[in-house]
């Protein structure tokens, strides 16, 4: 795509500075590119890179404290930041199409998203009526794939899933014909076989659709599949122009480089032999008779929601349907699965938040069910719960060393005892100590969940279950973290489950992987299996739908999946997965697979498999 | 149209507990509070045994469930009861027991001949809140931080540090005393409900300026409003489409509880300004122990504030369907 085509978007020289108070700091220094109309350009960087900032410039957004310090946005030759408010106001929509990160929230809730879509057309092209505005949603409504799309054009926001909610956004950028779309980290909140299908769909729409697309992702992979060209951003300037083929093969600046370097690798990275060795060799020693530490045997748990349309009627959610599993001594368990698989509510019922409705636990050959309180209260000390959200769980009015040690009070240790083991912990999780007796503002995500992990390791407890614990840091401080997990797993002879969707950081660390889908365990079996031989068809799909840069062992066209998981209230009959899987045979609408053994310690829950 | 009917029938018989729960409650304290309804009807000159004998046959030394049984089933075929004092032409017929019940005046019909009143003061009142506060929320909302907010502050705290039966009386002192411009006291035609209206706004008004100015800028600042600017809507179309609509939703709810405070606002107003309404019979009832008038403005009181905060929910869940289920 060189040569004479026009220039849709020119950036010249933009410098955008943040002012708050005393506060000053540039966000873009001196961008410059180039946009063609129809084609798409490809800009990466990582997060606090400002590449949010660029989008919302070019989409005329850009509001105190932000201020532009120079440069201008030219589009079609006229600069978006010369121009009256009126003339900005027809530009915006109409010829430039912003599609954000949040899809969940950039819908009014109250009103059907159809109608707001019609709504927008309308605003931007008053000439059309409203039945024809309607009829134009409904039709790209279904163009991309929504499901009854006439229905659909009537429901809520609150009634769409992320994904689904993804493609309405899409629609209503698309839906006035802009020539320019801007595309701000379109598939960050949505799980991988759905992020996948929507890279997938914006690639079928490029062609018809004759704007150009400025696509702005964290990801190297995720930018190869769908941009001509690729920008690489970092702290506010563009550090390179290049191709996508061309920043795999041969990146020319370091940062690049390092940016490559950090892409999620599955296939080419080593899993954690040696944990996986030393664990065996551990069970091994013990005559193969090592009881687990945490024994989980076909737990349930349903919760019941009002039905809307019936008189006192009850809906029931089947969020965890019959899980079983051990976790060994040792062990690096991971639980994976995508949104709305069930992963925390089983992480809830584990941490005894709450019982489940059948089925048993057992922590240390001991049912938590059949505990008195105090043995209760003892057995929490062994068994500690870190969450994803940082922010939310440390108190903000209490100095870091309370804290920590607050559980050891509750547990009932002494004044003495619990400052030396505040000290002695926040040391070893790389706390400085002088925090201690600061309050936790202004810390930074990372430091706050060493507070967490230090909190919960100053119990000694044996088995820590890490709940999304590391989705919200960046790769850099995820990997540090990565790394204090392993030295204390190394010196406490900890047993960690963790709980992701991050198949790359659960290929990195876990030796045994269980994979659920709708509540289901559907695959078990030690990471090299999952992730180089997988049994069941979802497990592929899911992996294949991944964004890496290596070759992968199985293609995305052969598993991808259509459409979203089933909603946990009607779950499908037969087998749950059966109505996206593309192996499906007869016998699997009538039913249900059990977990089955595929091969020594390899279980699966699929008719085909074995 | 299925969810409106399930949502108002589950909804009516929930309503229909509470305030069954609230009439037994009054009903009850009623009768253990201090003081004996034969002895004020009697008088205070009529023999102990007399009174024994009269409050026998007013069921009045029935267990308290008895009673309540026994009114319960009055009130489904209509009867709401007879007042103890009040007889059919307006006064009081203390100590008169030749003509006992025959002449008293029913509650019913106390409650419907007062009613009208109050719900004419109550609608004013209302009005004259509204007009106020949704001009002078809204602004402070959209303007936050700016003089149109700091205004709506100011006068909100102006408003709420007036004693209602101080600013009551200094009205009637000022503006109908001395300057005789808008009449008051008593009743003799609608300008009468004026000025006690003007005293229940402003004692409501604080409260909706406030949670008005607060509900709007939060609204603003939500992601779909920002986001609404770049999709191409125009700064009106979002404030009255989009921002006002997601407002409404807490001050639908905040109406919802202030309808009691409307209640207890009448009452003192009322009683200041001799208006002859539900309140003024109320406070009359309770200094002269009328226990079936109590009863019955308690359960038209309750019955109202059920009603209007079914209505409420309704029209909260029809803007915004996730309050739904």
């Amino acid at each position: 795509m060189t040569g004479k085509q026009a220039t849709l978007l020119e950036v010249k020289d933009l410098s955008i500075e943040l002012i708050r108070g005393q506060e000053r700091r540039p966000v873009l220094d001196r961008v410059s590119f180039s946009l063609e109309e129809r084609a798409v350009l490809g800009l990466i960087g990582e997060s606090g890179s400002g590449k949010t900032i660029l989008a919302k410039a070019i989409a005329g957004w850009i509001a105190p404290p932000l201020f532009r310090k120079g440069g201008q946005v030219l589009y079609r030759g006229r600069d978006l930041f010369g121009l009256s408010e009126a003339d900005t106001r027809a530009l915006r929509g109409r010829h430039i199409g912003y599609i954000g990160a949040d899809p969940g929230s950039s819908f009014d809730p109250t009103i059907p998203v159809g109608v707001q879509i019609a709504e927008k057309l309308r605003a931007v092209r008053p000439d059309i009526p409203m039945a024809q505005a309607a009829k134009r949603t409904i039709e790209l409504l279904d163009r991309v794939r929504i499901p009854s799309a006439a229905r659909r054009y009537r429901e809520y926001p609150s009634q769409y899933s992320g994904g689904m909610l993804q493609r309405a956004m899409i629609v209503d950028a698309l839906v006035a014909e802009p020539t320019l779309l801007v595309c701000d980290n379109v598939t960050q909140p949505l799980d991988v076989t759905v992020a996948a299908q929507i890279v997938r769909l914006l690639r079928d729409l490029r062609e018809d659709i004759k704007a150009g697309i400025l696509f702005i992702t964290t990801s190297v992979p995720v930018v190869s599949e769908i941009a001509d060209d690729l920008l690489v951003l970092s702290k506010g300037r563009v550090v390179e122009r290049t191709t996508p083929a061309r920043m795999v093969a041969a990146p020319e600046h370091a940062y690049s480089r390092e940016l490559l370097e950090r892409m999620p690798r599955i296939w080419t990275e080593q899993p954690p032999l040696r944990s996986t060795v030393d664990a065996q060799a551990a069970r091994a020693k013990a005559g193969g008779k090592t009881q687990p530490i945490l024994s989980v045997q076909d737990v349930t748990k349903h919760y019941s929601v009002p039905d809307r349309d019936r008189f006192f009627g009850k809906q029931i959610v089947q969020a965890v349907r019959g899980v079983t599993f051990d976790v060994f001594p040792g062990d690096n368990f991971g639980l994976v699965g995508e949104s709305g698989c069930g992963k925390s509510t089983l992480s809830r019922l584990l941490s005894w938040v709450e019982p489940p409705d059948s089925g048993s636990i057992l922590f240390d050959g001991k049912d938590i069910a059949t505990m008195s309180a105090r043995e209760r209260l003892t057995m929490r000390r062994g068994f500690q719960l870190l969450l994803q959200d940082p922010y939310n769980c440390i108190p903000p009015n209490l100095p870091v060393g309370r804290t920590i040690g607050f559980s050891l009070q509750v547990h009932g240790a002494g004044r003495k005892e619990i400052q030396e083991k505040v000290d002695a912990v926040m040391a070893e999780v790389g706390l400085p100590r002088e925090l201690a007796e600061r309050l936790p503002i202004g810390l930074s995500a990372g430091q706050r969940q060493r507070i967490n992990i230090a909190r919960a390791l100053v119990l000694e407890p044996r088995l820590m279950i890490l709940d999304e614990t590391l989705s919200s840091l960046d790769p850099m401080e995820q990997a540090r973290l990565l790394d204090l997990f392993e030295k204390l797993q190394a010196s406490h002879g900890l047993t960690y489950l963790f709980i992701s969707h991050d198949l790359a950081m659960v290929r990195k660390v876990c030796t045994r992987i269980a994979v659920m889908y709708l509540g289901k365990v559907v695959e078990l079996a030690d990471n090299q299996t999952v992730f180089m031989k997988p049994a069941h068809p979802y497990t592929k799909a899911m992996l294949s739908a991944v964004p890496v840069l290596e070759e992968k062992p199985y293609r995305a066209e052969d598993c991808l999946l259509e459409g979203e998981p089933p909603s946990p209230i009607d779950i499908p009959e037969g087998c749950s997965f059966r109505p996206r899987c593309p192996l499906a045979i007869g016998r699997c609408a009538q039913q249900e697979p059990g977990l089955k053994v595929v091969a020594p310690h390899e279980y699966a829950a699929c008719h085909l498999a074995a | 149209m299925g969810f409106i009917l399930t949502f108002l029938a589950r909804r009516l018989a929930q309503g229909l507990l509470i305030v069954l729960v609230v009439s037994f409650a009054i009903f009850a304290l009623v009768r253990m509070a201090p003081g004996d309804p034969a002895r004020t009807i009697l008088g205070g000159m009529a023999s102990d045994e007399l009174v024994e004998q009269t409050a026998r046959e007013m069921g009045l030394r029935d267990p308290i469930i008895v009673q309540y049984g026994r009114y319960l089933a009055g009130i489904l075929q209509g009867d709401f009861g007879t007042s103890y004092i009040k007889s059919e032409s307006g006064g009081a017929s203390m100590g008169n027991q030749d003509q006992i019940r025959s002449a008293r005046a029913s509650v019913g019909s106390l409650i419907g001949s007062t009613l009208p009143y109050t719900l004419q003061l109550a609608g004013l009142a209302l009005l004259i809140t509204l007009v106020v506060s949704i001009p002078i929320g809204i602004a402070g909302g959209v303007h936050a931080g700016r003089w149109q907010d700091k205004f709506a502050v100011y006068l909100s705290s102006v408003f709420v540090s007036l004693p209602n039966f101080w600013f009551a009386i200094v009205l009637a002192l000022v503006v109908t005393a001395k300057l005789g411009w808008i009449p008051s006291i008593g009743y003799q035609g609608f300008a009468y409900t004026i000025l006690p209206a003007i005293v229940i706004a402003v004692e409501m008004s604080p409260i909706f300026i406030r949670s008005l100015s607060v509900s709007v800028a939060d609204t603003l600042r939500q992601t779909f409003v920002e986001v609404a600017a770049v999709r191409g809507l125009g700064p009106r179309r979002i404030l009255y489409g989009h921002v006002l609509r997601n407002a409404a939703v807490p001050i639908l709810n905040l109406f919802g509880v202030q309808v009691g405070a409307l209640l207890g606002g009448v009452l003192i107003v009322e009683y200041i300004f001799d208006y002859p309404g539900i309140g003024l019979l109320t406070v009359q009832a309770v200094t002269q122990r009328d226990f079936p008038v109590i009863q019955g403005v308690a359960i038209l009181s309750s019955a109202i504030f059920v009603v209007v905060n079914i209505l409420v929910d309704l029209a909260a869940a029809r803007i915004d369907p996730r309050l739904e289920s």
